[in-house]
């Protein structure tokens, strides 16, 4: 199977420029500077890769959308990781730092882009300082800083960490972040591409997206269009987490069963069954055993009534208890909302307490309505997917296995008797 | 008092350099770890410093310090152990070994040990979560969490 | 120019407004009431209480119509049931732990959160839970108290602070549920404008500590009035129960405010009704005072005055009128003095000044137009709030230019994109060599020979180049002085730099006299000066005169304040009637004045309040004042607005007194209330032709700009050179004076009197900050505290007028206002 992003993992001090030059790294440079940022552009655009931060949005059309002579424009690599179950861009910046600073050059001639910040997630600090070595060394042989490689264009790149803050993968709390502001979203429009840092166009992408880049320079958009779906091009990481035998990040083509996901992580722990996954991170909804073989692309898995999300799989096994498995994610979701809008502020603690409720066993049918209503008001009511985030693993878990709510009524009713 | 060391003002220099003048704003978080770093904590005294350097209001300093999980606006523990109770860790025990390791230290979960050597925080996913249960104790991560594992890691610690 | 609009429906109606404009302002045009929280005009878009939502055609989920701008074939939908439910949900949210405690509650009867809920919200809840049990009771600070519990997050406040203020004082902590507006480690919220946050917080979690709990909106009684302690004169309602004043409250006039207003304003009110107050008249009889009838101390005053003038001639009386008293008023009084008395013997102020300007008079709206401002030796922080806010506003948010020209420090300096210090005493100089400066830019004129003016005035060459380009380059130009602040005749070298730059070939420029004074400018208005009449009218202006005041108007020269009080220590001056004025504390040279007055004859005092002056006084009227008076006042911009009463008062209005003093005279008084005082002030003040009730009652009205008398070139005179530093008193907005007592809410306020001192003397003094210094000029001497900030130039000291104990003031007992400094 191709592989664009783990490709020489398992080879020593890849970390390392010398050894990253040695496998023909930064071998897109070259081939980028020979042609005009907006054929490097169009080449993004027609390669068909999509933003592998969880929205999906085509990135050479994100890219187009940058206000016109409008400069300095900036560009801001997500590196904010922290949706449950996905850790895919902690291991491209723990084992191959240079591969996202060569995709973060090309991208950024694309764009016409002189300054670019990588945005860590605090806890990250060890990958940061791995990366600000990387960055030294890149300087030091003139990847990076004025006239890179006699092209004229100049790039500067700088780490900058988080402090403990899942909104802060949202992009335009990201870039509050980045001013020094509370990580609070802003409100949209305006967008990042027209007023984004500093109120400059501003491109945000994901690590993983910003890694595939140098790929498609190299190789062709064709031939990245060749991997994977018509829809749905190339490869994905996918970060498998939960009930399998050997968890994993996995690198697969767009369009892989989850079976054979599920497969390549060694199959289900203790040989037990599936009762459900969860495809694309914790934000989206979760889905039954019935689609065990959807195939992992964004068209199927909106088909099948789930996203592909950020990309991480959670499997979860017959014995799990699903009310509890929800309640833990409601809990990441009260913890996680900055209370800017009062849905998502007061809805994430309510639908907390309300599932601690069911699970104590003092729950009852009308529990569930209000629940349900409670969800309906939190969606697409507020100033970023926090929210509808919020909202996916409990109307999921409550539609596909209203069972699992009822037997703590059950329960309740048997204990009260 | 509080006072910014001599190493610290190096590190100032290298982190104002990365933004423009005028948006010098953007180094406030840095400022803050920076801080963190050096005392273990952010204190009020630090925070107007901070401001000041920023040209912010320390309450401005304060809200902002507030927002994020990783600050302590009053001296932690030497070690600070974020153990991740979240779904992958979950589905893979990790609330058992939460309060083992609670119960090792003996420490409430969200406490700091008497000796103040260990502070405990129950973490919302650290992104480890293919090799959960994961807990990170100061800048170190550490995977694939057993009871054992857990005994080794802490005893190591001095 | 014509702004720009787009044209959108909302419920099927169409609504033209300006670009720009969002959907809720939109919405309101056109008479549809869109339920916000978070959102206020004056402020950002915040978007983050959600309740605005409405469906708008081709969005997919429903937007926040605070957030959105109105274009052009927008359709809106406001009542859809997407919209209902959508509503009815955020209401929910909202009140999820929302304590049910509006029976005890604040803000019960004016709660947008009660209004919405009723309009919006759904009849139940389903909220099983337990309510978030949060701090009732926690004092921001000794004004405002915080019912943690009632917020509802909505960060009106925070954003207030952060935008309108720009202090980031108030802010937010911590996120999500557990959000929490505080301030920094928890010290008091105490700034100048804290107050507002009660009035835009949508629920009642910021409240009034002093209103607290004391009574229910719905039983006040309401007067739409202005607040009397600046010359902003801001609009505001008083609310009183059972004639007793409960609070005070904004309310918006954007000719003026803006909506806001100063804590000053809101809290320090306790002057109603101070212990102080003077309620009875009294006439002394063999040194004592005794309580006599309104009617025996006028006759006692008319009778008295009536054989100082026929024994000593009308020369031998003065009067001293108040910059803070009504036009009205004032109006009365000059006529007393001019008809009845026959003198000019009339002035208010201890500076120069006269009326008029050679450029279009400003007010708060030009200093947004305009894209520089200028402000001279004003710092509207202490003197005129509101001001300070409309300054900030133009700069951090319609990004406009800002210079200061000052000889201290103020607050401005921080939004100046030029601050120039002159030194101490030198503003004369400087301003005519500024003005020298924009001349020779415009070539017309020789250049000011700078290099020579920076030793006198401490300003640097180039500033004087760069200060001229900016004001040349500038489209419009508002400039905003102080007289009172500036020395000699510096205000007429304005005024000259004034003309100067209205020579410009493009672009305009006009002025905004900013006197702090509540009532300074309606004082020059109506004549309560030596040299002019009413409207600005000169002595020299004899026919003008004789056609509107008749032929027995006096048009010699009148004394000044200061010549009054010298004519007063040699004998001449015999009797003296003291309007609203406590001259021993309020003008310079205290101690002279106080002995001059114990030789006058016959003193009238007819005050609001006993003070150093109204002790020494033959006879004693008391004046009702501000909360129990109604009149016209004229703000800094010229605008003549209505100041209503909130209070009945149990001793006669000022106008009724004013009558009898004037029957007395034989002039006809026949009033019937303060406005046909103004109907005939209308009629005999030029400028004041269209005030009448009618045409003020609800903004006000600009009263258009006087023309200045075209004099010559002023002279320039440099400051002399001293023994000892030059006093520069600086003013504070919260002084401890008759107005603000101790007991005032305000008291955290208070400070002692500071020295400043600029580092270079500092050091040659061995003086450090915290230390005791004596300030001293001949018997006065005042034991402060030093502190070493380079806020004035060196050879200067400048002390804070904390308050009336400490006389400061007296300090000054020469036109250079010599100061000794030295270590105690």
């Amino acid at each position: 199977m191709t592989q664009i992003l783990l490709k020489n993992f398992e080879v020593e001090g890849l970390t390392t420029l010398k050894v990253y030059e040695k496998l023909g790294g930064y071998k897109s440079l070259k081939k980028a500077f020979s042609m005009k940022p907006e054929e490097v552009l169009n080449e993004v655009k027609n390669s068909g890769l999509r933003g592998r931060g969880g929205a999906g949005f085509p990135t050479g059309l994100k890219w187009s959308f940058l206000a016109k002579d409008s400069f300095p424009r900036y560009f801001a690599c997500n590196a904010d990781e922290s949706e449950p179950g996905t850790c895919k861009d902690r291991i491209l910046l723990e084992k191959n730092p240079h591969l996202l600073i060569e995709g973060l050059i090309v991208s950024s001639y694309a764009c016409l882009i002189e300054t670019g910040y990588i945005y860590f997630r605090g806890e990250f600090q060890d990958v940061a300082d791995l990366m600000d070595e990387a960055i030294a060394e890149a300087y030091k042989k003139g990847y990076l800083g004025k006239n890179i490689l006699g092209s004229g264009f100049n790039f500067d790149l700088y780490t900058h960490l988080g402090a403990g803050a899942y909104i802060c993968g949202e992009e335009s709390a990201l870039l509050n972040s980045l001013t020094g502001m509370r990580g609070e979203p802003r409100s949209k429009p305006p967008f990042p591409a027209v007023q984004g840092l500093y109120d400059k166009p501003t491109v945000i992408n994901n690590v993983e997206t910003v890694c595939v880049v140098p790929w498609i320079v190299n190789e062709g958009s064709e031939a990245y269009k060749k991997l994977g779906t018509e829809k749905s091009t190339g490869t994905k990481l996918v970060s498998v987490s939960g009930h399998v035998n050997k968890p994993a990040n996995v690198e697969i083509e767009m369009g892989t069963p989850v079976s054979k996901i599920i497969e390549m992580c060694g199959g289900m722990r203790n040989g037990n069954k599936l009762k459900a996954f969860i495809p694309g991170g914790s934000s989206v909804p979760m889905l039954g055993i019935e689609h065990i073989d959807v195939a992992y692309d964004y068209e199927s898995l909106k088909e099948a009534g789930s996203m592909l999300g950020s990309g991480a799989l959670i499997v979860m096994d017959e014995t799990t208890n699903i009310v509890e498995a929800t309640m833990r994610l409601a809990y990441f979701y009260m913890h996680e909302s900055c209370g800017k809008c009062t849905p998502c502020r007061e809805g994430t603690r309510w639908l907390y307490q309300m599932l601690g409720e069911v699970l104590n066993r003092r729950g009852s049918p009308e529990t569930i309505k209000t629940l349900q209503d409670a969800c309906d008001n939190m969606a697409m009511k507020t100033f970023c997917p926090l929210a509808d985030a919020a909202v996916a693993p409990v109307v999921s878990s409550i539609d596909l296995f209203p069972e699992d709510y009822k037997s703590f009524f059950a329960e309740a009713a048997a204990t009260a008797g | 008092m509080f006072a910014f060391t001599k190493e610290s003002e190096e590190k100032i220099e290298t982190i104002l350099a990365k933004y423009p003048e005028e948006r010098k704003m953007s180094a406030l978080l840095p400022f803050l770890t920076l801080t963190q770093r050096q005392e273990g904590w952010v204190s009020p005294e630090a925070m107007v410093e901070i401001g000041k350097r920023l040209d912010v209001s320390p309450a401005y300093v304060q809200s902002v310090c507030s927002f994020y999980t990783m600050y302590f606006q009053y001296p932690a523990g030497k070690y600070i152990i974020r153990f991740c109770h979240n779904i992958s860790c979950y589905l893979n025990g990790s609330d058992s070994l939460l309060d083992y390791l609670s119960k090792k230290l003996n420490v409430e979960v969200g406490g700091t040990t008497d000796d103040k050597k260990f502070s405990l925080i129950k973490e919302e996913c650290l992104a480890e979560c293919s090799a959960a249960p994961v807990m990170r104790v100061n800048d170190d991560y550490h995977v694939n969490l057993t009871k054992e594992s857990i005994d080794k890691i802490i005893d190591s610690l001095k | 120019m014509e702004k720009e609009t787009v044209t959108l429906t909302i419920d099927g109606k169409t609504a033209t407004v300006p670009k720009g404009t969002n959907v809720v302002d939109a919405a309101k045009s056109v008479g549809i009431e869109i339920p916000i929280f978070c959102y206020h005009e004056k402020m950002l878009r915040l978007g983050c209480c959600r309740m605005c939502l409405v469906e708008v055609e081709k969005m997919p989920k429903l937007m926040t119509a605070c957030t959105i701008d109105a274009t052009e074939g927008m359709v809106v939908k406001n009542d859809t049931p997407k919209v209902v439910k959508g509503r009815q949900g955020v209401l929910e949210f909202t009140l999820l732990n929302h304590p049910l405690d509006c029976p005890v509650c604040d803000k019960g009867g004016e709660c947008p959160l009660q209004d919405n809920t009723f309009n919006y919200g759904a009849g139940d809840t389903r909220m099983e839970f337990k309510r978030f049990n949060n701090v009732k009771k926690k004092e921001l600070s000794p004004v405002i108290t915080l019912d943690r519990e009632r917020c509802i997050a909505c960060q009106r406040c925070t954003t207030y602070s952060e935008v309108i203020e720009g202090d980031q004082a108030l802010v937010m902590h911590n996120r999500g549920f557990h959000n929490d507006i505080g301030t920094f480690n928890d010290q008091p919220y105490d700034t100048r404008f804290s107050g507002n946050v009660v009035d835009i917080c949508p629920v009642g979690a910021l409240t009034n500590s002093i209103f607290r709990f004391q009574a229910r909106t719905w039983d006040l009684d309401n007067a739409k009035t202005l607040c009397a302690h600046c010359g902003c004169n801001c609009n505001i309602e008083f609310g009183a129960r059972e004639n007793e004043l409960m609070r005070v409250v904004s309310r918006q006039n954007d000719a003026v405010d803006d909506g806001w207003i100063c804590d000053k304003g809101r809290f320090g009110y306790e002057f109603v009704s101070s212990k102080n107050r003077i309620l009875e008249p009294g006439i002394r009889k063999d040194g004592e005072m005794n309580v006599a009838s309104l009617d025996e101390a006028c006759d006692e005053t008319v009778s008295k005055l009536k054989t100082i003038i026929e024994e000593h001639g009308p020369k031998s009386v003065g009067f001293i009128g108040s910059p803070f008293a009504s036009n009205e008023e004032l109006y009365l009084y000059q006529k007393l003095m001019r008809l009845g008395v026959g003198t000019n013997n009339i002035d208010h102020k201890s500076y120069d000044d006269t009326p008029g300007l050679p450029v279009a008079h400003y007010d708060f709206t030009d200093i947004e137009s305009s894209d520089l401002t200028v402000l001279i030796a004003s710092d509207p922080t202490e003197e005129l709030p509101i001001l300070d806010l409309r300054i900030k506003k133009a700069v951090t948010r319609l990004n406009r230019n800002l210079i200061v020209l000052n000889d201290q420090k103020t607050l401005m300096d921080k939004y100046a994109s030029l601050s120039l210090r002159y030194n101490v005493g030198s503003d004369g100089v400087a301003l005519a060599g500024l003005a020298g400066a924009i001349a020779d830019s415009l070539k017309q004129g020789e250049a000011p020979k700078v290099e020579k003016l920076e030793k006198t005035t401490g300003i640097k060459p180039n500033s004087f180049k760069d200060f001229a380009e900016k004001m040349i380059a500038a489209k419009k130009v508002c400039v905003i002085y102080n007289p009172a602040a500036l020395t000699g005749n510096s205000v007429a070298i304005v005024k000259n730099l004034l003309s100067v730059l209205n020579q410009k070939p493009e672009g305009e420029c006009g002025a905004i006299p900013a006197a702090p004074a509540t009532n300074a400018l309606g004082a020059m208005d109506m004549g309560i000066l030596p040299d002019f009449y009413p409207g600005g009218v000169s002595l020299s202006d004899d026919s003008k005169i004789k056609e509107v005041w008749g032929e027995s108007a006096p048009t010699e020269k009148g004394f000044t304040t200061c010549e009054m009080f010298e004519k007063a220590a040699s004998g001449d001056l015999k009797a003296l009637v003291v309007f609203r004025s406590n001259p021993i504390v309020d003008f310079p040279g205290g101690d002279k004045i106080e002995e001059a007055l114990k030789k006058v004859e016959f003193l009238v005092a007819h005050d609001m309040l006993h003070t150093e002056t109204t002790a020494l006084a033959h006879v004693v009227i008391p004046s009702v004042g501000p909360g129990f008076d109604e009149g016209t006042t004229t703000n800094i911009g010229g605008r003549v607005q209505y100041r209503r009463k909130g209070l009945k008062a149990e001793s006669f209005p000022d106008w009724r007194v004013l009558a009898k003093l004037l029957s007395g005279f034989e002039i006809e008084a026949k009033y019937l209330d303060s406005f046909t005082v103004t109907a005939e002030l209308a009629k005999k003040v030029s400028g004041y032709e269209e005030i009448r009730r009618g045409s003020i009652q609800k903004e006000g009205k600009t009263r258009p700009a006087q023309a200045s008398v075209n004099g010559k070139t002023p002279e320039v005179t440099s400051p002399d050179s001293i023994d000892g530093f030059k006093l520069r008193v600086s003013e504070k907005l919260f002084a401890k004076d008759k107005i603000l007592e101790s007991e005032s809410a305000l008291a955290h306020h208070f400070s002692e009197p500071k020295a400043i001192l600029n580092s270079v003397d500092a050091k040659k003094l061995g003086i450090k900050s915290g230390d005791r210094v004596k300030v001293s000029s001949g018997n006065r001497g005042l034991s402060v505290e030093a502190e070493v900030e380079d806020s004035c130039n060196p050879g200067a000291v400048v002390v804070s007028n904390a308050g009336d104990e400490y006389r400061v003031l007296a300090l000054i007992q020469d036109h250079n206002a010599t100061v000794q400094v030295s270590k105690e």
